[in-house]
């Protein structure tokens, strides 16, 4: 809402206020003001309404403001109650017109079909007015608030409106058909051509104003073409009425035409100022393009006690209340002088009434038509702070009462960021909204997707099942401006529908490609490869009690390439699952999630030209688990006696693991051994096709005394036997 | 070398008495202070050598010594020998400790000339990750507000209209939801279930966890909520379809707006330096009243004005307000009895001005050139 300084002091006398600080003043009364501007018109304040202030769509209303930010206090003039307001006040708009004998009434008439969507309509009417350009005042004043000057009896509309507030609109009076009005829902089908030319298709939950044969407006949103003002109007039908706010709405909503009149109305304008802007409305066309009035208004206010409560009701204002609510008092002269500016007529009540600042001081408030968004005591409240100021009242931090907490999974959390940034993880943030094809193609058989029924874009349709696309798209990212060597990570959820039930799962995403390490003057380059990403998962699994990788097929994964992540030991229990680890661990004992290098397939349709390692973790399961894992750690005493080395190199058929070599060694159960360690590998050379060797080291160590070599070499000729029987390894002389 | 009287007892010597003993040492110990001077551009070679021939366990002097004087001494000698023994081998051990510090302190200045070290070359890369600004503005605000007693809470992102809307005082066709456009979700019918199936969407600020916390536990009630939200806007600068936020909430017997300024200040304060300023403007929000926009003096020009206040000194922060007690009616708490209040911190806003970042698209490109900018 713009508003010229010139025309509010038409209103309210300012005195020398500058219009900069009367912004200013109005900003901390809570019509903020965004800038001031000098125009032809004078300066022009640029005001940001709130939707709760149809009242301030106005100069006259925004006035009332500045009433009330000039107010004299009665604490000030003197020390009665009684507050005899010596200052600024709101000047009454009391037009004046010259009515000819013809009566409204039988000029026009008028019929309300359906007062729920139109709670009051007046009518006036104007003969033999002269149709012209507006007068050069009139015409800077609304060129300055961005308005469009059309004629004198168009602008004399628009003028009221960003007068008062209240939207008017004036047909030509020789289209009407019959001179009869019906304010009507719309018929099925029916069509009518606005003012701005477009032809609307109406629906029977939207309000026209009809004449005998056809609707000629839409109520509250924009007049019909066939009977706007034109050079040869002679004879105005002057309407202002009263719309329903949620209609007003809808139909502006469903029609996508939003004006000045609708903003107003779907507001909920002051059904008490139809009659009067329509008089001062009047009063203007008259004296830009002559004629004559005829005499009173159709006058329909069918729901005048529903919208209008007026006189009837009042609300009271506590000195308790405001007290509990702002933690400050506010001297009575203050708090009357504001709301009496503001419309409310305070008058105390209770029994204390002769003494100020009484601490069970109440005043009864009247309820002004056009503050609707006034309905209680705490309305008041606001109305009495945002005037006193809100910086009079003092700061102070609340008393603290409970002890505070974080997150249940805050611990298990900070443990699981530390570590991944110290593994080099970058942390990365994505919006989880992605394209539905490219996430269909990591979503496990049976999760449906939470689509958008409004997306903003194709490839923003549906919430992730998991978070490899946004993955993807940020290595893609990267690599495209040169940034080849990534290590990334993302803490986010994960997002699916069970029938209509949604469901968000916290989720781990890895993403790894590149060199692990660059080339620098002591080491050479290593490219990444899937031991690395392992090795990370295996770091990170060390917080939760360890993780077991097995074979697994996912179609977003290359083949034996491809991994399903369970707790050690969860490994027999878990089944081969091929989604992306959203769905994990919420059955219970089964997967944690998938990990492995990304198909050459979906490398391509990402774009991505390098090798790509990806896991992704459900993380719910993980952090009970960093509990289990914390309460579990107990001390054990350091070995007192030596530890002792040897390394077996062994030949063996490929497809014969180490994990299968480890697990003989172990299921021998020797106490002794403490560790057994893969320390080299190789194919090829001397070694015939179809086997490879290995090399393992393996650490005996006794808490009861020192090793013996005999005793070294007995546990180490049974392991040699155990690994030639169970999977026929030869031993390789060193 | 056949000379050397070491190599002889002292009866070959023809020593005979105490007098002639101590001349003897008095001569050995003159011989090793000449060894030891003439050596006075020691390096670790000379030292070794003058080490050996006098401390070495074989052929050493000082073994020598023992050897063939003090071992064969006869008994009346043995016990001058034995001491005049340990001092010459205290004096030599203490002046060749004393050279080899000398020693290697000469090596190191001459290594030190030579130009070889180049502490200018980086050392062995370690590759170390960093949290996303985003984390550290959102760890920064908790520990703010956990300081003050705040327990952090969370709440889902695909919300039902109650409680992103109805239970925020905000009905169906209020105005206040144009202001934030809303994704909804396209819902399977539900075969044979009732018409109107309940709708949801995503929600459009964390405000929907007040209705959840306070449907659960009466007040006390202080709590912070960080998380995503969603609005329907098209991604510029300024704009994102997904945002950041962190509600702030607090509901008591005694929670005043005096408790709310004091709230706001600590911790803008806190966030942005112990020098910014707030204010708070009156503004209007359905689930809120009073309610406020706070503004902070800008950080970058303590006021002043710059580019990023716009000039005016002062730089808008979030909406906030005493909590409306129409939202009380939702929770099921007395309006009467309780009070308090609740904001909204725009996160990404705050890491924005904190960091003079330019462009909101750069939070979620996750260009790594950006991200590790914030190690």
């Amino acid at each position: 809402m713009k508003i010229l300084y010139n025309w509010l002091k038409e209103f309210v006398d300012t005195g020398a206020v500058p219009a900069k600080d009367l912004a200013s003043r109005l900003s901390f009364a809570g019509v903020a003001i965004d800038a001031v501007e000098q125009t032809p018109a004078g300066e022009l304040l640029d005001a940001e309404i709130t939707t709760n202030r149809p009242d301030l769509l106005g100069h006259y209303g925004v006035a009332r403001e500045v009433a009330a930010i000039l107010r004299a206090t009665s604490s000030v003039t003197s020390g009665t109650s009684s507050g005899t307001n010596s200052g600024t006040r709101l000047n009454a708009v009391e037009p004046k017109l010259h009515e000819a004998a013809e009566k409204a009434e039988s000029a026009v008439q008028v019929e309300i079909s359906c007062p729920d969507l139109c709670g009051r309509y007046t009518a006036r009417v104007l003969r033999g007015v002269k149709v012209g350009p507006s007068p050069d005042g009139l015409r800077q004043r609304l060129a300055a608030i961005g308005q469009t000057s059309i004629n004198n009896v168009v602008d004399a509309t628009n003028y009221v409106m960003f007068e008062l507030g209240h939207a008017l609109h004036a047909f030509d009076l020789d289209a009407i058909a019959e001179h009869k009005l019906v304010i009507r829902r719309a018929q099925a089908g029916e069509k009518l051509r606005t003012l701005d030319g477009v032809e609307r298709a109406l629906r029977p939950d939207m309000c026209v104003i009809a004449d005998a044969r056809r609707a000629v407006g839409i109520g509250g949103v924009m007049g019909g073409a066939d009977s706007e003002i034109t050079s040869a109007t002679r004879n105005i039908l002057l309407e202002c009425a009263w719309f329903d706010p949620i209609s007003i709405r809808r139909t502006s909503k469903a029609l996508n035409l939003r004006t000045e009149a609708s903003t107003r109305f779907e507001r909920r304008a002051d059904p008490e100022m139809a009659e009067l802007a329509s008089r001062r409305c009047a009063e203007l066309i008259q004296q830009l393009g002559g004629g004559e009035v005829a005499a009173g208004v159709v006058d329909l206010y069918p729901r005048r006690a529903a919208i209008s409560p007026g006189a009837t009701s009042s609300i009271e204002l506590t000195r308790r209340e405001l007290l509990r609510i702002m933690g400050a008092d506010v001297p009575d002269g203050e708090i009357e002088s504001i709301l009496r500016a503001l419309g409310f007529a305070p008058a105390r009540t209770d029994a204390n009434r002769g003494s100020r600042d009484s601490l069970v001081a109440a005043w009864k408030c009247a309820r002004p038509s056009w503050r609707e968004d006034v309905k209680r005591e705490i309305d008041l409240v606001e109305e009495v702070a945002r005037h006193y100021g809100f910086d009079k009242f003092p700061a102070r931090l609340p008393t603290a009462k409970q002890p505070a907490a974080r997150m249940p999974h805050a611990a298990a959390q900070d443990a699981l960021l530390e570590r991944l940034l110290a593994l080099g993880y970058e942390e990365i943030i994505t919006i989880p909204l992605v394209d539905e094809k490219l996430d269909a193609q990591f979503r496990a058989a049976g999760v449906s997707p939470a689509t958008m029924a409004n997306p903003l874009a194709e490839d923003a349709g549906v919430l992730r099942t998991s978070g490899a696309v946004n993955m993807l798209r940020s290595l893609e990212w990267n690599l495209n401006r040169g940034q080849r060597n990534l290590r990334l990570f993302e803490i986010g959820r994960a997002y699916s529908l069970r029938g209509n039930k949604p469901r968000e799962q916290q989720i781990l995403t890895l993403g790894l490609t590149g060199q692990v390490r660059e080339k620098n003057i002591y080491e050479p380059a290593r490219p990444a490869g899937l031991e690395d990403l392992k090795g990370d998962l295996e770091a990170l699994g060390e917080l939760f009690g360890g993780f077991e990788m097995h074979p697994a097929e996912a179609g977003w994964l290359q083949a034996a390439r491809a991994a399903r992540i369970v707790f050690s030991g969860a490994g027999l229990r878990g089944n081969a699952g091929g989604d992306a680890g959203a769905d994990a661990g919420a059955d219970g004992g089964g997967d944690l999630g998938m990990a492995g290098q990304l198909a050459r397939r979906l490398a391509e349709e990402f774009k991505l030209r390098q090798d790509v390692y990806l896991a992704e973790l459900a993380l719910e399961p993980l952090y009970d688990a960093f509990t289990a894992k914390r309460a579990a750690i107990h001390y054990q005493p350091l070995p007192r006696f030596p530890a002792v080395e040897r390394d077996f190199s062994l030949l063996l058929e490929d497809g014969v693991t180490f994990g299968r070599v480890a697990e003989i060694v172990r299921g021998l159960a020797i106490a002794e051994v403490q560790g057994v360690h893969a320390v080299d590998l190789f194919r090829g050379g001397q070694i015939p096709a179809g086997k490879y060797s290995l090399l393992i080291r393996i650490t005996f160590q006794s808490r009861q005394a020192t090793l013996t070599e005999a005793q070294v070499s007995d546990f180490s000729a049974r392991i040699v036997l155990a690994l030639t029987a169970k999977v026929g390894a030869a031993l390789r002389s060193a | 070398m056949t000379s050397d009287p070491t190599r002889q007892t002292l009866d070959a010597l023809g020593i005979r008495s105490e007098e002639a003993v101590l001349a003897l040492f008095a001569d050995m110990r003159a011989r090793f202070e000449q060894d030891a001077n003439s050596k006075t551009d020691l390096d670790e070679v000379a030292w070794t050598t003058l080490r050996n021939a006098w401390l070495g366990r074989a052929s050493g002097i000082i073994a020598g010594i023992t050897e063939n004087w003090l071992k064969p001494a006869p008994p009346d000698l043995k016990r001058v020998v034995g001491k005049a023994l340990n001092e010459l081998k205290a004096r030599v051990e203490a002046a060749l400790e004393e050279l080899r510090v000398r020693t290697e302190a000469a090596a190191e200045r001459r290594a030190a000339a030579s130009g070889k070290t180049d502490l200018s070359l980086p050392g062995v890369p370690r590759v170390l990750g960093a949290k996303h600004p985003i984390r550290q503005t959102f760890e920064e605000l908790e520990k703010i507000f956990l300081s003050i007693g705040f327990t952090v809470t969370e709440g889902p992102e695909i919300e039902t209209p109650y409680y992103n809307f109805e239970a925020l005082n905000i009905p169906e066709h209020h105005p206040a939801r144009d202001t934030m456009d809303t994704f909804y979700l396209d819902l399977p019918a539900t075969a044979g279930g009732p018409p109107g199936a309940p709708e949801l969407l995503m929600r459009t600020h964390t405000s929907p966890v007040q209705a959840r916390t306070m449907e659960k536990q009466q007040p006390p009630v202080r709590i912070v909520v960080p998380g995503k939200v969603y609005r329907r806007d098209n991604p510029d600068a300024t704009h994102s379809f997904m945002f950041h936020q962190m509600e702030c909430l607090a509901v008591d017997t005694d929670i005043t707006f005096c408790d709310f300024k004091g709230t706001v200040d600590y911790f803008v304060k806190q966030f942005f330096g112990p020098k910014v300023k707030t204010r708070l403007r009156p503004s209007y929000f359905p689930f809120t009243e009073p309610s406020a926009e706070v503004d902070a003096t800008c950080h970058i020009c303590d006021g002043k004005g710059c580019r990023v206040c716009k000039f005016s000194g002062w730089i808008e922060m979030f909406g906030a307000g005493m909590v409306d007690p129409a939202v009380y009616g939702f929770a099921n708490y007395d309006a009467k009895k309780y009070s308090g209040f609740a904001f909204g911190v725009g996160v990404d806003r705050f890491a924005f001005l904190k960091y003079g970042i330019d462009d909101l698209q750069l939070f979620f490109q996750n260009d790594v050139r950006f991200l590790r900018q914030f190690r």
